[in-house]
């Protein structure tokens, strides 16, 4: 059993209040939901709704399946959304709204008591009764019993009885995740400039500094940025930057510079649609070649693209680990879909800050001295007698400039020797459906829980595929997929953008070629049913 | 080739850069901090080559970023002396805009720019302070632009430590270096630098006809200001502003090798963990 629930409306009507508040209540009763949103880039005003589904199981993507409940705050929302109601779903128009409302100005004295009312709704819809809401504290208590009574009124009460709950639990939205794995590789500053979808990691850090050691600075800009974070990374602190395509494209050259340095760092790449501006409240991957091939010259990386919070979390914390061990770019790439989901994260969390060293050197220390795996021994100023000297040119073993050819080899095979212990650290993806299915679907990034999902229900309807999420992009080696006989099976790209990205790079690192593109690049991210509609299709053509 | 010392240094003879590498080289063995704290940030030019023929940790970073390098070491760091040292088209043209908002953060740290009107490296553009007029290749019928002038943008920014030095004039400068560098806050210097071989109008004779030597920094914002606008037959040099009112912004919160605490980071994290 689950409720699926839209409410839609204007900028400025208090959709995001209305999530917050729903949430919260959600997961102090320990529900298991997973919640969504669409919205304008503006402030007042247009169209937004947000999206909940609310089951039993554990759920990580939208449903698509239609809504059993639709609340407009306007008529565009009816217009747009009442389509979409479940036969026997609850419609609740923009007049029972406004009693809502009023019940909570004449009732509570306050607006906000509306989302209150408004989740005491759904609550009751869910099978909640009074016995059932101790945990909701304080003056929101009335309030959701008030929406009780309404819901018995629009006769809605326990429709969609949820009888089974999480247990202990973290609720996390993508960015929320991307933070704490952040702080929990040791990462102690980060500087930025505001970009949707990656403004709210910098808010999360930003508060973070209030309780820990650790910083965050606003540049005046993302080549500030990217700069300073190297800066501070040079002198002693794990670093990171979060921004999205057209920020990013400014730091263009400070990737170089912290490939050249062989400063560590750690680059978050929200994606939206672009080009250029594009859509800029929307989600899209359609960076991932921008990010493959993010700065001049050539130097060793690693790209991440979480699928999940959970697997946010880890690959978050695991960058910082190996920006610092091979000193190079991380890059985690995001999108504004994860970035805006909040879910319930139920898997145990590592919890522990990964400690680092902090080694003393002499004076005959050498920032780049040639080793056999191309990674120097690394100390920061002021430790010892050593003097740490690093440039943007070309250099010596001391970090003086040079213009010695041999040694540009050298320097240049020494930097690319460190890809070697890199591919051995790679990172398996993660398997789903039936391991011998002659058709697997392969998908990264957010798309990871939307294509497992997707995977069960058709094996449910008999249809065998199998699927593999990457939450390791870059680099790609022959180990990370082995085991699955690719190249025997039918491979189907699922991403969300025009081209098949992902496609072409598994063409490129481990010629692999893809029997089909399943691609969404309207800015919004596919449901269950979506894609698994395109699957039956693509099974009538096979 | 030019040698100092056993290093070869990949400026022409001549250049003004050398009286001020030996300057700086001077003051920083006088500093109260052993080279082992003191990290010199550059950008890419002749200029920003400095830290290369000095003994002391640097980072030489990007064109135009050493502000943005120095603020992010600084932050990290506020026990190191952090300086950052480059060219008037690197810390006035490329990095302008970090420029202004590096002095508005007034961190204790100093910004040297070698002034000598032109971009040198890649052989005799305009730069930002380059008088209008001057023809090179680029500006084949001169330069149509109105020079830029530093120490008026940086007091108007609110730079509480604002001077001039000469290479004309090395004793001078070493005293307006060290003074700047032991500031507590933001000193910014930019500093007259004959380049011998792509101007060949601002040479060492023509500051000497110019230059003179200021008294005491004025404390009045407005009155600096306007000696900072004084140009042509007479030139000031030294330290044209000195605001001691103004605290830096750095907290002495050191957090480097002072990772968060487990148990503080759990208990944000409990504000998401449900139970
Ligand atoms: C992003 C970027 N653009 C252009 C250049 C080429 N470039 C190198 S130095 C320089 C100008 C140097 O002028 P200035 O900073 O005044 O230093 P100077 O050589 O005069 O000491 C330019 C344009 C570069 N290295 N990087
Ligand atoms: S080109 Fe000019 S600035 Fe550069 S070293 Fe020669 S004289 Fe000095
Ligand atoms: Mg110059």
């Amino acid at each position: 059993m689950e409720l699926n629930l839209l409410i839609g409306g204007e900028a400025g009507q208090g959709l995001a209040s209305f999530e917050n508040t729903l949430v919260d209540i959600l997961s102090k009763l320990r529900f298991r939901f997973f919640a969504t949103k669409n919205y304008m880039s503006r402030v007042r005003g247009g169209h937004n709704y947000h999206m909940f589904r609310i089951s039993e199981n554990p759920v990580h993507a939208l449903s698509g399946d239609g809504w059993d409940i639709v609340v407009a705050l306007d008529r565009e929302s009816e217009q747009r959304h009442k389509p979409d109601l479940k036969k026997g779903g609850l419609f609740i128009s923009l007049e029972m709204t406004e009693e809502l409302n009023k019940q909570a100005r004449e009732k509570y004295g306050r607006i906000t008591a509306a989302n209150e009312i408004l989740s005491g709704v759904v609550l009751s819809a869910m099978g909640c009764g009074d016995g059932d809401i101790a945990r909701i504290e304080g003056d929101s208590l009335d309030p959701v019993r008030t929406g009780f009574s309404l819901a018995n009124k629009w006769d809605v009460a326990d429709r969609y009885p949820l009888s089974t709950r999480a247990g202990n639990h973290y609720r996390l939205d993508g960015n929320q995740a991307l933070a704490i794995g952040a702080l929990l590789g040791g990462c102690q500053f980060m500087a930025g400039y505001p970009m949707t979808p990656s403004t709210s990691i910098m808010v999360y850090f930003a508060a973070a500094a209030l309780e820990l050691t650790v910083h965050f600075e606003q540049a005046e800009d993302e080549i500030a940025a990217l700069n300073m974070a190297l800066g501070a990374s040079y002198a002693g602190l794990r670093s990171m930057v979060a921004t999205s395509g057209g920020g990013f494209a400014l730091m263009q050259e400070a990737v170089s510079l912290s490939g050249m340095t062989e400063t560590p760092v750690v680059i978050i790449v929200g994606q939206r649609p672009g080009p250029s501006t594009g859509l800029p409240t929307r989600t899209e991957q359609a960076d991932l070649n921008f990010v493959l091939h993010a700065g001049h010259g050539e130097f060793p990386r690693i790209v991440f693209a979480p699928g999940s919070p959970a697997e946010a979390v880890l690959l978050a914390r695991k960058s910082f680990e190996l920006a610092d061990r091979f000193q190079i770019p991380v890059f985690i790439l995001s999108d504004q879909y994860f970035a805006d989901s909040q879910q319930i994260i139920e898997e145990p969390l590592d919890t522990g800050i990964i400690a680092r060293e902090y080694n003393v050197y002499g004076s005959d220390y050498r920032r780049y001295a040639i080793t056999e795996n191309g990674v120097s021994p690394v100390t920061y100023p002021g430790l010892g007698d050593a003097l740490v000297r690093v440039d943007s040119d070309e250099h010596d073993e001391s970090g003086s400039i040079t213009e010695d050819l041999n040694l540009r080899v050298r320097m240049v095979d020494k930097r690319l020797a460190k890809f070697r212990g890199i591919r051995d650290e790679a990172i398996a993806p993660t398997p789903m459906g039936e391991a011998d299915a002659d058709v697997f679907l392969v998908c990264w990034g957010s798309n990871g829980p939307i294509v497992k999902e997707a995977v069960e229900r058709l094996g449910g309807e008999g249809i065998r595929v199998g699927g593999l999420h990457f939450g390791q992009v870059f680099p790609l080696t022959p180990g990370m997929i082995d085991r699955y006989g690719l190249h025997r099976r039918k491979v189907v790209a699922v991403e969300n953008n025009a081209t098949g990205q992902f496609a072409s790079l598994l063409k490129r690192e481990l010629d692999i070629t893809v029997s089909g593109r399943i691609l969404k690049y309207d800015g919004t991210c596919f449901t269950v049913n979506e894609l698994c509609n395109e699957m039956r299709t693509y099974f009538r053509k096979v | 080739m030019v040698w100092v010392g056993n290093r070869e240094i990949a400026w022409c003879p001549g250049c003004g850069n050398f009286p001020i590498r030996t300057a700086l080289e001077s003051v920083l063995k006088e500093l109260p901090v052993p080279p082992q704290k003191i990290v010199l940030t550059s950008g890419i030019g002749q200029a920003a080559k400095m830290p290369h023929y000095l003994d002391t940790n640097f980072f030489n970073g990007l064109h135009g970023r050493a502000l943005p390098l120095a603020v992010g070491i600084k932050i990290a760091r506020p026990d190191l002396t952090v300086i950052a040292v480059s060219g008037d088209g690197c810390n006035y043209g490329e990095g302008g805009n970090h420029f202004i908002h590096t002095i508005r953060k007034n961190l204790d740290l100093t910004i040297l720019t070698h002034d000598n009107k032109v971009y040198a490296l890649t052989k005799g553009q305009s730069a930002p302070t380059t008088d209008r007029g001057t023809m090179n290749n680029l500006d084949p019928q001169g330069n149509e632009n109105r020079p830029f002038n530093p120490l008026a943008a940086a007091i108007v920014m609110g730079a509480p430590f604002v001077a001039r030095g000469s290479a004309g004039d090395p004793d001078h400068l070493k005293e307006v270096l060290k003074e700047a560098i032991l500031f507590k806050g933001t000193a910014v210097v930019d500093i007259f630098q004959p380049c011998v071989t792509f101007n060949h109008i601002n040479t060492y004779q023509w500051y000497k006809d110019r230059v003179y030597r200021l008294g005491k920094p004025l404390p009045d914002r407005y009155e600096a200001l306007k000696t900072a606008e004084i140009w042509g037959e007479r030139i000031p040099i030294g330290v044209i502003f000195r605001d001691e009112g103004v605290m830096p912004r750095q907290s002495d919160r050191i957090i480097f090798r002072e990772p968060p605490e487990d148990k503080a980071l759990g208990a944000m994290l409990s504000q998401q963990h449900f139970k």
